[in-house]
């Protein structure tokens, strides 16, 4: 039997569906894992659930066919049952098990190669996993050795460079331009939900004061107030996002259609996470405003950035309206218009401070980052590799067989110690005694413990061994010993 | 020990009198030797701090005090060695070199300041290190003869005149350079050109001060050398060679195309890509000019 196995369904195998299908909330997740828990299904189990991916690790025990054992489950949390073909999952035991969680933690197997997202996805999953107390020895390891694996790819590789979202675009496009957010006015026209992710992301990144413009000022008023205000309002002002995106007034959005939205739709739900949690941190509330389309050459003149989404059929931003005002500038003004059809006149972006970007120069800049990052993961598999080989090291060392070969070294090496500082004192006839004495007496100390280390290594679950071969390696010190073999 | 020191130059020139508080003797010439090799290394030091954050990408908004040190440690020496020797480091290609490596280094601290950006400063302070490790090998503390040292490059005009010229051409250089990034990442951004040379150029708004600075910085000196060069001329005798005639055109093209970009700016409102595009024009034509004076002579 495995001594680590994963099983689970991912982007790579399973259409959007089926993931929504399986997808669990923090308390889903929680509630999942302590009946888990209670059954003694799993000697040890971990369960990670995003967007993209739910699986689950676990050292086995009783459950004979995890998957409709984990399927059953999610059906009792969710109270539908999930009908997903056995093909939509994947199982890998040990040292695939082991690379596989290693891929996920650097987001080598995430949608969007290299996301930042993922790494605190499993930390939370972790988390989760340590409240309902499902893990122990094995997995304590394996998911630490798997964060500094995800840090080691961020730090040593470029697999993250790169915006790979429309907000993170738009931030970076702001920043070939400004050096500095600080005291910067970002126009909101239309009230798609990726021009809203954008938003976010620029006030986050620093810009303190907001105007939002629609055809109803009531609905501007309700925007600028869900993304300037407390993050407390945060998942009150997404559910109003999704509705709207839901009732057709996010018709934007779907200008680019298929997987590359779905990538971007993912990426943004992240990237407006990270935008909420700064400001959160800062605890910074930006300056804002509400207008109706008809002020916004007044607005525009005060605007360092504007982002566009409006579901209109015409420009919104035309050149009669505004190029007298725009040819007037002397600072640099930048314009994402995300909207199809689009709501700017690209006559103004050839204006001399107007920098203009609509959805597929974004798009043109995100397939770019992409590309790049690509290219590092050969360099970020390495990585993983070597660590798995590292983590296959450490299990090793962690048998019962090299532990109880060190634990009489150790033994030994006391024995030789005292008889050397006190065997001095004795005839050779009573050394001899003295000898027989110290032999006897590590036997004797060392019986009980090998005894349970054979015990363990027999019949145990690969958890309880590895906890009582930690504790025994820690109590005489063997890794030390270990190292100086090696 | 301190001492007074009292140079006298050849027959026809004027006499010197340092009245600068210096080490005697030996002592100096030691000082100078060690400040000769020091300063190459202070140089790539800092050439190296700047590399890591051009390809690290960190620190990119730290302010140097280290450059401004090394400047200032650069300024004092070549003070204490026209001190010492009683000639300007303008004398000869290894002496200007020092003075091209110290003019490099003092106008980028002054537009780095304005920029508040140091993710250019890898490139000028290779130039810097380049120039002041040319002169560091070929001089290697090499005093000129009196009868190398050009009668005019002693007197105050001489000092008046090269020095500000130096510093005008390498302002002007750095307002071309400057102007060029600027251009293409407004050329970048226009048009979604998005390459690698885009990711790692500093915003817009760093770039266009950086380029204006170094405008007035060349401005001023050019003025400053335009006008001690009538009366260098005179101080070395009054000849007008081709070399000199060149040498007049080039300075006042360059002096007229930075007056053209910040009058263009100031009064014509110019947008900083014209005002950039200008700058960059002007460095080729200027560079063009200087090709052909050097060919000329």
């Amino acid at each position: 039997m495995a001594e680590l196995s994963v099983i689970g369904a991912s982007h790579r195998t399973a259409p959007v569906e089926v993931r929504e299908a399986l997808a669990l909330t923090p308390d889903q997740a929680s509630r999942v894992l302590a009946e888990m828990g209670a059954e003694d299904a799993f000697d040890e189990a971990l369960l990670v659930s995003t967007c993209n991916r739910t699986e689950i690790y676990f050292v086995p025990r009783a459950a004979d066919d995890p998957r409709a054992y984990l399927l059953d489950h999610i059906a009792r949390v969710k109270g539908a049952p999930a009908a997903v073909e056995a093909r939509a999952f994947y199982r890998h035991d040990d040292a695939d098990a082991v690379r596989h969680l290693f891929r996920v933690a650097a987001s080598l197997d995430s949608q969007i190669v290299g996301e930042h997202e993922i790494l605190g996805q499993v930390k939370a999953a972790y988390r989760l996993a340590v409240t309902a107390r499902t893990t122990s020895a094995l997995l304590n390891k394996l998911l630490h050795w798997a964060f500094r694996v995800g840090k080691r790819v961020r730090t040593e590789t470029d697999l993250g460079a790169g915006s790979a979202s429309v907000a993170t675009a738009a931030v970076d496009l702001a920043r070939h331009i400004f050096s500095s957010l600080a005291g910067k006015t970002v126009l909101l026209v239309g009230a798609g939900q990726t021009a809203e992710t954008a938003a976010r992301a620029l006030l986050a990144a620093g810009a303190d004061r907001l105007i939002v413009a629609n055809r109803t000022l009531y609905r501007a008023q309700q925007l600028a107030h869900d993304l300037t205000h407390a993050p407390s309002d945060r998942a009150a002002s997404d559910r109003a996002a999704t509705d709207r995106a839901a009732s057709g007034r996010a018709a934007t959005d779907r200008a680019a259609s298929g997987r590359a939205a779905t990538d971007r739709a993912a990426t943004d739900r992240a990237a407006a996470d990270r935008a909420a949690t700064a400001r959160e941190r800062s605890g910074r509330e930006p300056a804002a405003d509400a207008v109706g389309l008809d002020a916004i050459p007044a607005a525009i003149a005060r605007a360092d950035l504007v982002i566009t989404a409006t579901d209109a059929e015409k420009c919104v931003l035309t050149w009669q309206d505004l190029s007298d005002i725009l040819r007037a500038r002397r600072t640099a003004l930048l314009i994402i218009d995300i909207a199809v059809p689009r709501d700017v006149d690209e006559r103004l972006g050839d204006l001399d401070q107007v920098y203009l970007s609509n959805i597929d120069d974004l798009d043109r800049l995100l397939e770019r980052n992409l590309r790049r990052r690509r290219l590092e993961i050969p360099k970020a598999e390495a990585i993983v590799e070597y660590e798995v080989n590292q983590f296959g090291r450490w299990l090793a060392s962690r048998q019962a067989a090299p532990t109880i070969r060190l634990l009489q070294k150790r033994i030994r090496i006391i024995q030789e110690k005292q008889i050397e500082r006190y065997g001095k004192q004795f005839s050779d006839a009573d050394r001899a005694q003295l000898e027989q004495f110290t032999q006897a007496m590590g036997k004797q100390i060392l019986h009980a413990p090998l005894a349970l280390l054979k015990q363990l290594a027999a019949d145990g679950t690969p958890s309880k061994r590895l906890a009582a071969v930690d504790l025994v390696r820690r109590l005489f010190d063997l890794d030390t010993l270990d190292e100086q073999e090696s | 020990m301190v001492t007074q020191k009292r140079v006298t130059m050849p027959p026809g020139n004027s006499v010197l009198t340092v009245h600068w508080v210096l080490p005697k003797g030996n002592a100096m010439a030691d000082l100078l030797a060690i400040g000769n090799w020091l300063l190459p290394l202070l140089y790539l030091a800092l050439l190296a701090d700047y590399g890591a954050t051009f390809f690290l990408r960190t620190r990119t908004e730290a302010r140097s005090p280290w450059l401004v040190v090394v400047v200032a440690v650069h300024l004092v020496f070549l003070a204490l060695r026209g001190a010492h020797l009683g000639y300007p480091p303008v004398t000869s290609g290894q002496e200007i070199a020092s003075v091209l490596a110290l003019a490099t280094a003092g106008v980028y601290a002054w537009v780095e300041l304005a920029g508040r950006d140091r993710r250019t400063g890898v490139f000028v302070l290779l130039l810097a290190f380049l120039f002041q490790y040319t002169s560091s090998m070929l001089l290697a503390g090499r005093v000129a003869e009196p009868s190398e040292i050009a009668p005019g490059a002693v007197g105050v005009w001489a000092r008046l005149h090269v020095v500000p010229a130096l510093v005008a051409y390498t302002a002007l250089a750095f307002a071309g350079v400057y102007g060029l990034l600027y251009l293409l990442e407004h050329r970048g951004l226009r048009r979604h050109r998005f390459g690698v040379l885009f990711d790692r150029l500093p915003p817009l708004d760093v770039l266009e001060p950086m380029a204006w600075h170094a405008l007035l910085t060349g401005f001023v000196a050019m003025t400053v050398a335009i006008a001690a060069g009538p009366l260098l001329l005179r101080a070395e005798g009054g000849e007008m060679t081709a070399k000199v005639l060149s040498k007049i055109v080039t300075g006042s093209v360059a002096w007229v195309v930075c007056a053209v970009a910040i009058l263009g700016r100031w009064l014509g409102k110019w947008p900083a890509s014209r005002t950039s595009a200008t700058a960059v024009v002007g460095f080729i034509i200027v560079m063009a000019l200087m090709i052909v004076s050097g060919l000329l002579s």
